[in-house]
């Protein structure tokens, strides 16, 4: 939801899913370059969705990254476990998610 | 747009939201704080205004607003806290919340407008570290190895869900694992149906997916379960098809019919779709008022039509006048509907203000150590938002005033034979145009011997002076009455019933007492449903054009000079058995150019809840839809005027306020 209005990298398309249950369903019906997701969702939450993702053979490879509260941090650990790429801490400095998504994607 | 446009648009969606969120956390908050008193909470609930604490914490990060940003911070700290199980919820926490919520809407108030006085954030912070720093409960014993839960489930578990998992464990419940294989296309309302069933005979703890055996349409999930039913209670209420239960701490599988088609494939059926499941907008009032505007400029186009029409027609354009009549009749038409259509988009549920009122009487009881209990009926009257907006505040302070100086401590009360928790109900209803706000108190009402006495203190009764108990009430409308002595937190900071009555003139409302000394009291008020566009009545009086709305017109009469009778100096007639009080419109503004009294005359009976007034006007000019426009600050305090209106053919009249003109009528300002 915040991420879209900060940026500004024109050459890729934003999708946004507002729930875990969403990115479930856009998955298989975009083509999806790159994850970012909130630990703490309504319906399944982060980890959960990374280990749904690591465990599909179609979406495996997409690089994640996790965004997480401090006090989050047994949490942040897990997902990366689970094979999560990167994490962010909110509040995050934009240009931070900026050089990621340029480091993954080129 | 440019990039500061889109930023400026972002930061306005921003505290869109930001309100939203707060809204809903403070309707949460209440429900957290009944349950703190009972025992139990429910962990969706709990677990709800950690996020969203959590949302608005970081939203404000994200646009610079590092007060609301920090203070959301230190509330997400104690809910997480809360929702861990590492603090636990008493009315010190409650407290702690709550405060911080209303400094976190105050911070975002501010945000929105430019100024508004800095907040001090120090001491709820305190607070809030202080619940925090105190020991946390229970030990950590982990009887969770004796489950033996596969690694996957285990990794994917947050702190918070294993928090939950213990939880359930130490409450000697059983512990299921439920797999369950659905469609991608329908998995979302699937799942919630069976977690809906679920959460009635237990808690869903967590929901793993996985990817169907090899089929792209399909998708597994794994619901971790904790409930008291034994498995064989548990499999008649969640059967359906590719469905399984496990019990974790026996091995035991448990035999589930259709079992064996777990791992067949599933038809491909339907389409995925991205849509989303909300079906709102959330939209701008200013633009709401925009269209309004622009719906008034047709009302007013249409007007001039059928003017042109009704000339053609004298002029002896036959035809022509005919079919430009019947277009404009079909234009009026659709554009009353188009009225109607942006009228209805403005309205909201009253029960919103009401929500609100429950959280401050939550407050206050609590502070002054009374008990009360809330009654709401009517929630769902709808009213113009910006109405319900301007009227908040003084329900409000009508609110206040009822708990402050209406309901006794619970001692008081047991030694009146009063019920120890005071009543406070608060209802809405339609009255024909009107909607109706009442709050009624179960108190010791109002103490008129008190009010006189003050009112003799302030110069505005003469020592010599009496007068009956009613109008006594009508001296707490005046700028500078109140009982009470000293300025308090909770009714204080100057503003009297005087500002709650010029606030509900405003709107074109009017606000009526009922005191039953001893029993209660009773706030009545009246508003219309909406402002904007509206049929009036058009009349004349001392030559003079005026428009009266529609809503407020009872009937109109020919009266004989003859009727006319003196009562107590003011002149009256008698329409149907009741005396009705007259009104000479050039009399109330002293306008001059009267002329002499006719010997037949109109009088307007116009009226707005109970109360009724004849207004003696000099002709009746016919009816019209006329947009209100206000006259602006310098007239703003007019007695008898609402606004101005355009007629169409370039006549600019007054419109009046029959609200403040029949309240002006009978206390003898005339």
């Amino acid at each position: 939801m915040l991420v879209s209005t900060i940026d500004a990298l024109e050459k890729f398309t934003i999708v946004e899913a507002a729930s875990g249950f969403e990115a479930l369903r856009l998955l298989p019906r975009e083509q999806v370059d790159l994850i970012i997701t909130d630990i703490n969702m309504p319906d399944i939450n982060g980890l959960e969705l990374i280990s749904y993702v690591r465990n599909n053979p179609n979406y495996q490879l997409i690089p994640l990254f996790i965004v997480s509260t401090e006090s989050g941090d047994k949490d942040l650990e897990k997902g990366l476990a689970l094979g999560a790429n990167e994490y962010l801490v909110k509040p995050f400095n934009p240009q931070k998610l900026q050089e990621l998504i340029c480091k993954y994607l080129g | 747009m440019s990039v500061e446009e889109n930023l400026g648009k972002a930061v306005k969606d921003f505290l869109a939201e930001a309100e939203e969120i707060l809204d809903q956390l403070s309707l949460d908050l209440v429900a957290l704080s009944d349950c703190a008193d009972g025992g139990e909470c429910s962990p969706d609930l709990v677990n709800s205004v950690f996020r969203a604490a959590h949302s608005l914490k970081g939203l404000a990060g994200m646009f610079g607003f590092s007060e609301i940003a920090e203070l959301g911070h230190h509330l997400e700290n104690l809910l997480d806290a809360l929702r861990l199980g590492r603090t636990a919820l008493d009315q010190a926490v409650v407290s702690a919340l709550f405060e911080a919520t209303e400094l976190l809407s105050v911070l975002v108030r501010n945000a929105g407008e430019s100024g508004g006085e800095p907040v001090d954030t120090s001491g709820v912070v305190q607070r809030i570290n202080d619940c925090l720093a105190r020991e946390p409960k229970g030990s950590q014993a982990s009887p969770l190895s004796r489950l033996k839960l596969p690694e996957r489930v285990l990794n994917s578990m947050t702190e918070y869900e294993e928090h939950r998992l213990l939880e359930n464990v130490k409450r000697g419940r059983r512990i299921y694992s439920i797999r369950v294989s659905l469609l991608l296309a329908t998995f979302d309302s699937e799942l919630m149906e069976l977690t809906e069933q679920l959460k009635q005979v237990g808690e869903v703890i967590s929901t793993l997916p996985s990817a169907s055996g090899g089929l792209e349409a399909g998708i597994d999930f794994e619901i971790l379960f904790g409930s008291e039913l034994s498995a064989s209670e548990l499999t008649p209420l969640v059967e359906r098809e590719h469905l399984s239960i496990v019990r974790f701490g026996e091995e035991t599988e448990l035999p589930a019919p259709l079992e064996d088609e777990f791992h067949a494939p599933l038809p491909i059926e339907g389409s995925v779709t991205a849509k989303s499941m909300s079906r709102t907008v959330r939209v701008d009032i200013g633009k709401l008022d925009i269209l309004m505007n622009i719906v008034g400029e047709l009302v007013l186009s249409h007007s001039m039509i059928s003017e042109v029409a009704a000339r053609m027609r004298r002029d002896g354009f036959l035809a022509p006048a005919q079919e430009l009549v019947k277009a404009a009749k079909g234009l009026e038409k659709k554009l009353s509907e188009l009225q109607k259509g942006v009228m209805e988009i403005r309205m909201i549920p009253v029960g919103q203000l009401f929500e609100k009122m429950s959280r401050i009487i939550r407050k206050i009881s609590r502070e002054q150590g009374k008990q009360v209990e809330l009654k709401l009926y009517g929630a769902d009257t709808e009213l113009d938002k910006l109405i319900i907006e301007d009227i908040s505040d003084p329900v409000m302070h009508i609110v206040r005033n009822a708990i402050d100086h209406g309901i006794e401590t619970p001692e008081r009360r047991r030694a009146l034979g009063k019920d120890e928790k005071g009543t406070i109900t608060l209802s809405s209803f339609q009255k024909g145009n009107h909607v109706v706000i009442q709050v009624d108190d179960d108190g010791s009402g109002i103490d008129v011997a008190r009010v006189k006495q003050k009112a003799r203190e302030l110069g505005m009764l003469g020592a010599g002076e009496e007068v009956g108990d009613r109008e006594a009430l009508e001296f707490i409308f005046l700028p500078g009455f109140s009982t009470t002595d000293v300025v308090s937190e909770i009714s204080g900071r100057g503003v009297g019933m005087d500002v709650v009555r010029t606030n509900i003139a405003a709107l074109s409302g009017m606000i009526d007492l009922e005191n039953r000394p001893g029993q209660g009291t009773r706030v009545t008020i009246t508003l219309p449903i909406t402002l904007a566009i509206i049929k009036a009545l058009i009349i004349s009086a001392a030559g003079r054009t005026y428009a009266l709305p529609i809503t407020s017109v009872l009937e109109s009469l020919l009266v004989e000079k003859g009727e006319i009778r003196t009562v107590e100096r003011k002149e009256v007639i008698t329409l149907r058995e009741t005396t009705l009080p007259l009104l000479r419109l050039s009399e109330f503004f002293q306008l001059s150019g009267a002329g002499e009294p006719p010997e037949s005359f109109y009088v307007v009976v116009v009226g707005i809840a109970e109360k009724r007034l004849g207004l003696v006007v000099d002709d009746l000019l016919g009816q019209q839809d006329i947009v209100i426009k206000s006259i602006g600050e310098t007239f703003a305090g007019f007695r008898g005027i609402s606004g101005a209106a355009d007629l169409g053919d370039q006549r600019t009249i007054l419109v009046l306020d029959v609200g403040s003109v029949i309240g002006e009528a009978t206390r003898g300002g005339a």
